[in-house]
């Protein structure tokens, strides 16, 4: 092949400019840390790499939403918590005042205290958090109970999203929970009830009617046990979700790293190389463009 | 033989030697002038006459002044040219549009989309806080706009692609007229059966040119003139006539221009867009700049205005179902315009509610049923992971995004592969060309020497003649 001034010309100025080429793409690469700086670099990887991110984030919403739902649920486990201490401490009195030993003044002394309880257990209905009354259901910006004990939220659950279609409720019914359901006692014990019905008995100093409602009590302690017992379980739920979605994002980081971060061992190092090579490729053409016949004409 | 015919042969040599030595330089001063082919001059013997019973010769004669040109090479640059020019122009336009859709270094459209989503689970956690119904219709609006921003930026690369066809229509006609003028020159040289070896070069390199800006095919007919037509077929230049190009607006296609060609020596302009931009023809930067146009940007855009037609009309029949803070029900979340082709840009999509109150979290009246019932904020929030029958497939709304940015991505690549092969290609063949046609320094300076030695030789031999002569009329003397 013959080998003109212009061949020699064109072949420097093309090794020179993909060797600047290079160098400017690793250049771009040392500055952003990045190896996919636009989706045309790698379309396929970028389309992986913007799925990842947003799974990171929904990821981030989501732990949003659970750390939402724990101090909820936190919250409502230790008003249940309370009214748990309030309902041994009615039993242990109901038992006392069923005795025979107990005349109408120890029952009348009794009754203040169930009273009380009474007033506690209402007081506990109405626990809230940031404002909002976390046994009122869907209408949690009122107390749920008056002081009469009726029950005036909802039972709705308010669920959150943990997990891409992954609902949980955290909220639990005030009215379930105290009164057994709507009407009081459909579903369940009627909490406030029972005590109505021990002020009612030790005021009367009915001694067989305040040992009639022992057994309830019983059922409201259980009542409100079987309830926390759920709590726990959706807790740990929350917090195993919580685990799952932390580990999701740590290997997520991961993947993302590899596939986006640069190595900038090797960046630096393919960096000096292009240098070198570019170096090298301008002395060269240096040494080559000058020699010609002319050189050796006089 | 006689020593005038000595003489003669001297003379022949010297002319001869001269005019190689002309050849030469004119080959050394175009060693940069850009399609200029390399002459050779080639001698041959003149004619052989008998003398005494022996043929001798009566010196040496040009017998042609050629041309270092392949045919086959130059028809490969062509086609060469007219790759490059469409990569170049789509990869242009294509990079500009790919910027938009990065939400690598920035945050984009992607973003705002799943921030929108994010504010209704917040909503969720407290359908009553007011700071949360702030967010959302500040979301809204920001994701609104930033439909519109990616929406009017598209819009630009087309209109700019649309004004660059003025340039390159011009070019072409430029080219045209030249390749035309040149044909006219070309052949009234020949005809006298000389080589019009400089404006020949000249001629393919208009040719070249040419071809960068849009596919033609040409062919030489035997007066020496080229006729260049489209490659589907319509004719640009016919022998010393070219046909003119001219610039229509079209109202079907929001007012951007139609090519027509006016024949060479013809009068009625023919509508020729479908061509210069059809699949079967040479793109050049003429059909890449349609299909960036008229394709590719106008295929994003309708990307574009289906995602936010599909968000709209999700988000909006399931927040109408809902009720707000104050029992409004059947309200629209955003306000959308009539058809689906430009839900994205101006007088698109829009944020409809103007009172926080008004965000329809609950699916029932807050009033009678509480004001903590999140049931729609929830919905709604839910629609970022709802999974919509969609032109790409059933995915959901920040998976379709995430594949038209794929899609920009593919075209940037596909255009900067195919530049970076044309370039090598390019690069090849004008080497090749090189190697064939260029000029060699050294090589012509050898030549220098060779004829000028040559030449001195010649004049040697009417020194000699000279002498000769001298002697013979001393002899008279």
């Amino acid at each position: 092949m013959r080998v003109t001034q212009n061949t020699t010309a064109n072949l420097v100025l093309n090794s020179l400019q993909t060797i600047r080429r290079r160098t400017e793409e690793l250049e771009q690469q040392a500055a952003t840390g990045v190896k996919i700086n636009a989706p045309g670099d790698d379309p396929v990887t970028a389309q992986q790499i913007l799925h990842m991110k947003s799974l990171m984030a929904a990821g981030d919403q989501y732990s949003r939403n659970i750390s939402n739902g724990i101090s909820w649920l936190s919250m409502t486990e230790a008003a249940m918590d309370e009214m748990g201490n309030v309902l041994t401490r009615a039993k242990e009195l109901t038992v006392q005042m069923a005795n025979a030993t107990s005349d109408a003044k120890a029952r009348e002394s009794g009754m203040n205290e169930i009273v009380q309880l009474r007033n506690q257990l209402i007081q506990l209905g109405n626990t809230q958090l940031n404002g909002r009354y976390v046994f009122g259901g869907f209408k949690n910006d009122t107390p749920p109970f008056d002081s009469t004990g009726a029950f005036n939220g909802t039972d709705d659950s308010i669920t959150i999203e943990i997990d891409r279609g992954a609902f949980v409720p955290i909220n639990y019914s005030g009215g379930e929970l105290l009164r057994g359901g709507t009407p009081p006692g459909s579903t369940g014990t009627d909490i406030i009830g029972v005590f109505d019905n021990l002020i009612t008995a030790l005021g009367a100093n009915d001694q067989t009617a305040v040992q009639a409602e022992l057994p309830n009590l019983e059922d409201a302690l259980s009542q409100v046990l079987s309830t926390r017992t759920d709590l726990g379980a959706r807790m740990n739920r929350l917090e195993g979700q919580k685990n799952v979605i932390e580990e999701m994002k740590f290997s997520l980081t991961k993947v993302l790293s590899d596939k986006q971060d640069v190595d900038f061992m090797q960046v630096i190092s393919d960096l000096t190389k292009q240098q070198t090579a570019f170096e090298a490729a301008i002395a060269a053409s240096g040494k080559i463009s000058q020699i010609s016949l002319l050189d050796y004409l006089s | 033989m006689s020593i005038l015919s000595l003489l003669d042969i001297a003379k022949s040599g010297i002319t001869a030697q001269r005019l190689a030595l002309e050849v030469t330089s004119e080959n050394i001063t175009n060693v940069n002038t850009p399609g200029y082919s390399k002459q050779t001059t080639v001698f041959t013997t003149a004619t052989v006459s008998q003398e005494r019973g022996f043929p001798l010769g009566n010196g040496v004669r040009v017998a042609e002044i050629q041309r270092a040109y392949d045919d086959f090479l130059q028809m490969q640059l062509k086609s060469e040219n007219t790759t490059k020019g469409w990569s170049d122009t789509v990869l242009a336009s294509m990079t500009r549009a790919e910027q938009l859709f990065n939400e690598f270094t920035t945050d984009g459209l992607g973003k705002s989309l799943q921030d929108f989503f994010s504010a209704w689970q917040d909503l969720t956690a407290n359908p009553q806080g007011q700071p949360e119904r702030q967010a959302i219709l500040a979301r809204g609006q920001q994701l609104a706009d930033q439909f519109k921003r990616v929406n009017s930026y598209l819009n630009d690369i087309r209109t700019e692609a649309n004004q660059s066809l003025e340039g390159v229509t011009a070019d072409v006609n430029d080219k045209l007229r030249k390749i035309a003028s040149l044909n006219e020159q070309i052949k009234q040289i020949e005809v006298q059966g000389a080589r019009a070896n400089e404006l020949r070069d000249q001629r393919d390199l208009a040719v070249r040119q040419l071809a960068e800006k849009v596919g033609i095919t040409y062919m030489e007919q035997t007066d020496g003139t080229l006729n260049v037509s489209l490659s589907l077929g319509q004719p640009l230049v016919l022998g010393k006539d070219a046909a003119v190009l001219s610039l229509q607006p079209d109202a079907a296609n929001s007012g951007f221009y139609r090519i027509y060609s006016t024949a060479p020596g013809g009068k009625t302009a023919v509508d020729i867009s479908s061509i210069v931009g059809g699949p079967g023809n040479g793109q050049g930067e003429m059909g890449g700049t349609l299909q960036v146009r008229d394709s590719l940007v106008n295929g994003f855009l309708a990307d574009l205005d289906e995602l936010a037609y599909t968000l709209a009309t999700e988000v909006n029949a399931v927040h109408s179902s809902g009720f707000g803070l104050t029992g409004s029900t059947g309200l629209d979340f955003f306000s959308t315009p009539a058809t689906m082709a430009g839900y994205s840009g101006l007088g698109g999509i829009s944020v409809a509610i103007s009172n926080s109150n008004d965000i329809a979290a609950a699916n029932a009246d807050p009033s009678v049923g509480g004001t903590g019932n999140n049931t729609n904020a929830k919905d709604i929030a839910s629609l970022f992971d709802k999974i919509l029958p969609l032109s790409g497939g059933n995915m959901t709304l920040g998976g379709f995004y995430n594949s038209l940015v794929g899609k920009v991505g593919v075209s940037v690549q596909n255009a900067e592969r195919s530049a970076t092969l044309s370039e090598g290609v390019l690069k090849q063949l004008d080497n090749l060309r090189e190697s064939q046609s260029g000029v060699s320094l050294d090589e012509e300076l050898a030549n220098l020497i060779k004829y000028q030695k040559a030449f001195e030789g010649a004049a040697k031999l009417i020194n000699t003649g000279t002498e000769m002569m001298d002697v013979i009329l001393g002899l008279v003397r």
